[in-house]
């Protein structure tokens, strides 16, 4: 490791790479400020933009949007009661009663320091957990791979909506998806219906704007007129924490981060569910228990390192064995990839400096998140209220202007609209949109890892399990389909006993 | 004109749509994956020499929709017979409208870039069209969106130098 430490720096630091994290962590942290705008939806309409950027700097844009997502979100969940990301919806219950009793300085001030050691903490889990799991799966073979993408589709298809079916039939159309351009192995076109633009497949980030992006715009339509304004509570306080407060803050940032890693490197897992449960485990844990719910320091420190500790975490599957560990992580493989750098081990062996310079540069982000949220939350505070008559055709606007400088012609323009209606579509019918997000990123290494075991195999489907990583595998596939049936199962029960009283 | 319109809106309103989720689901992306499949020799080139050609992934794919789709229907079948409850999505006809009203102004901004070859004369169409949408009636709005809307266009052309 230390031998990709010193020239990893120097790839690092550089004027180019310092600004793109700043203005990332800026784009970032307004965008989540916005109550509707998504840090997922900020990811898909700058993505374009890294297109003619090299990796690091590339990547660095993109984490500060990441990074100061998870932060951004809190801010309208404090002042407006309404958060601006699901994962600030834990942060909600504590923030807003806080900034009510005129401490909404201090509330975002905690948000801040909660958010920077998290993001902290999981950059440093991914420096030093990622390369022994990038050795781990340096062992496996094709079809181990082909193992690893379904077991990241099954999670991602079972935890993404109500039902588990429904989630398998649209990481399946997502994969049919990809498969739309040339072979990859015989360079033959599928499903091109003659239309040469096809040929090359479509762009990742075209899909995207319509499935996530543009159907945000049309889902305005669910908007009752009185949601378009927000008042925003005055922040009038000097934002002081006592050392008594510091002290009660240090156990639940530290049990969260730590619930963020471990939550984060399961795929198909995320913010949301590691601020909930982290804020559950606090509640449970503190000595003030009744102050939960009524503006605790505690809740608030609890689910924002939480959701922050998610962010490294989910790199570390996305790096080693290629499975994002969210949306958001998702998008930034085909960033990634654009560049050369397939995950696995040899992105740790052969593009070592380039690798541990992205995971130095993640412990920078959060950094540069602390200093831009000390000087710059009033901004962001402001930007919560902004009314969503002058937001909703500036997002129209970028997604458009996005989706064209992707190819720079406006077929793209109308393959991000099909989307957009697809989407729409499959939202009326409970379709998770994430397993066709996940459908559309694996596709390509699934096809690819399925056909060349098969060959290998002289077309024998037993090679899938031929291994005892195989195996684990299945394994792992069972276990989580049982998991999540049995969770969802119970949620059902829960449910119909509530109808009933 | 304006009674009117409420009125209707009203009328709208009431109209809900309820749509049984899984069985939907079920027999729509039954008869993708069933079209996909017979699309498929026409679609998919081969060679005969292949182990595993280019249409074994899109058939796994779609037999596996095939199936999830026919135990969706199953379900909601033995639901129907025990007389269980299924699963039901509203649908609002008012919301409906306002989408297909979005979904145009979308569409016609793109055919505006289009047939313009000027991404701007779409993006000014786009600010105003919402504008109007959300019924707003400040001026300062209308100057504030219509200048960012040149300003993003601006930004592309000049900067990133996107030519549109």
């Amino acid at each position: 490791m230390l031998q990709h430490i010193v020239p990893a720096s120097g790839l690092l630091f550089t004027l180019q790479n310092i600004l793109w994290i700043n203005i990332g962590v800026f784009i970032g942290a307004v965008f989540a400020a916005i109550p509707g705008l998504t840090v997922i939806l900020c990811v898909i309409l700058f993505l374009p933009v890294t297109y003619s950027m090299s990796a690091i700097p590339g990547m660095m844009f993109l984490l500060g949007i990441y990074c100061a997502g998870g932060y951004g979100g809190s801010v309208s969940a404090i002042l407006i009661n309404t958060p601006g990301t699901p994962h600030a919806a834990a942060t909600m219950l504590d923030g807003h009663p806080l900034s009510k009793m005129g401490r909404t300085k201090a509330a975002l001030k905690i948000a801040l320091y909660a958010s920077t050691f998290g993001g902290i903490f999981s950059a440093l889990a991914l420096l030093f957990l990622g390369p022994q799991v990038a050795k781990l799966a340096a062992q496996l073979g094709t079809a181990e791979c082909f193992m690893v993408c379904v077991f990241g589709l099954t999670i991602i298809a079972g935890v993404s909506g109500k039902s588990m079916v429904r989630g398998i039939i649209a990481a399946c159309l997502g994969l049919l998806i990809s498969c739309i351009g040339s072979d990859p192995m015989t360079s033959y076109d599928r499903f091109t219906f003659g239309i040469n633009r096809l040929y090359l497949g479509l762009d990742l980030a075209v899909c995207l704007i319509g499935l996530f992006a543009l159907v945000e715009i049309v889902s305005r339509a669910e908007q009752k007129p009185g949601e378009l304004h927000m008042d925003t509570a005055k922040m009038h306080d000097n934002g002081v924490i006592t050392k008594d407060e510091y002290k009660r803050l240090a156990r639940p940032t530290i049990l969260g981060s730590l619930i963020g890693v471990m939550v984060g490197i399961i795929p198909g897992t995320g913010a949301s569910e590691a601020s909930w449960f982290s804020y559950s485990q606090a509640k449970n844990m503190s000595r003030h228990k009744e102050e939960f719910g009524k503006g605790s320091v505690e809740g608030i420190a609890a689910a924002e390192s939480a959701n922050n500790a998610v962010t490294g975490a989910t790199l570390i599957p996305l790096l080693t064995l290629g499975i994002p560990g969210d949306g958001t992580v998702a998008i930034m493989l085909s960033a990634l990839m654009i560049n050369g750098l397939n995950p696995g081990l040899s992105l740790f062996t052969t593009q070592g400096d380039i690798m541990y310079a992205i995971m130095l540069g993640l412990i920078l982000v959060n950094l540069f998140m602390l200093i831009q949220g000390k000087l710059l939350t009033p901004i962001f505070a402001k930007v919560v209220s902004i009314p969503q008559e002058i937001l909703t055709p500036i997002i129209v606007i970028f997604c458009f202007a996005g989706a064209y400088s992707v190819n720079k012609n406006y077929f793209d323009v109308g393959v991000a609209l099909v989307f957009c209606v697809l989407a729409w579509v499959l939202r009326k019918l409970d379709m998770p949109p994430v397993p066709i997000l996940l459908g559309l990123v694996l596709g390509k290494m699934t096809e690819t890892n399925f056909r060349r075991a098969l060959l290998i195999s002289d077309g024998s489907p037993k090679i899938f399990f031929s291994s005892v990583y195989c195996w684990i595998f299945i394994g792992l596939i069972v276990l989580a389909v049982g998991t999540i049936l049995r969770g969802k199962l119970k949620d059902r029960k829960a449910a119909a006993a509530k109808e009933e009283t | 004109m304006k009674d009117k319109l409420g009125k209707l809106c009203d009328q709208m309103r009431q109209k809900e749509l309820r749509i049984p989720v899984d069985l939907t689901v079920g027999v729509v992306f039954f008869l993708v994956g069933l079209a996909v499949m017979l699309l498929m020799p026409s679609q998919v080139a081969i060679s005969e020499r292949d182990v595993v050609n280019g249409r074994a992934f899109p058939e796994l794919l779609m037999t596996l929709m095939m199936i999830c789709c026919a135990a969706l229907v199953a379900k909601e079948i033995v639901k129907l017979v025990r007389k269980q409850p299924l699963e039901y999505k509203t649908v609002n006809l008012l919301v409906e409208v306002k989408a297909l009203i979005i979904l145009a102004i979308l569409v016609i901004t793109y055919i505006l870039c289009r047939t313009t070859d000027l991404f701007v004369v779409g993006a000014v169409f786009c600010a105003l069209a919402f504008l109007i949408y959300f019924r707003c009636k400040k001026p300062l709005y209308y100057v504030i969106t219509v200048g960012l809307a040149v300003g993003i266009w601006a930004a592309f052309r000049f900067l990133l130098n996107v030519r549109f």
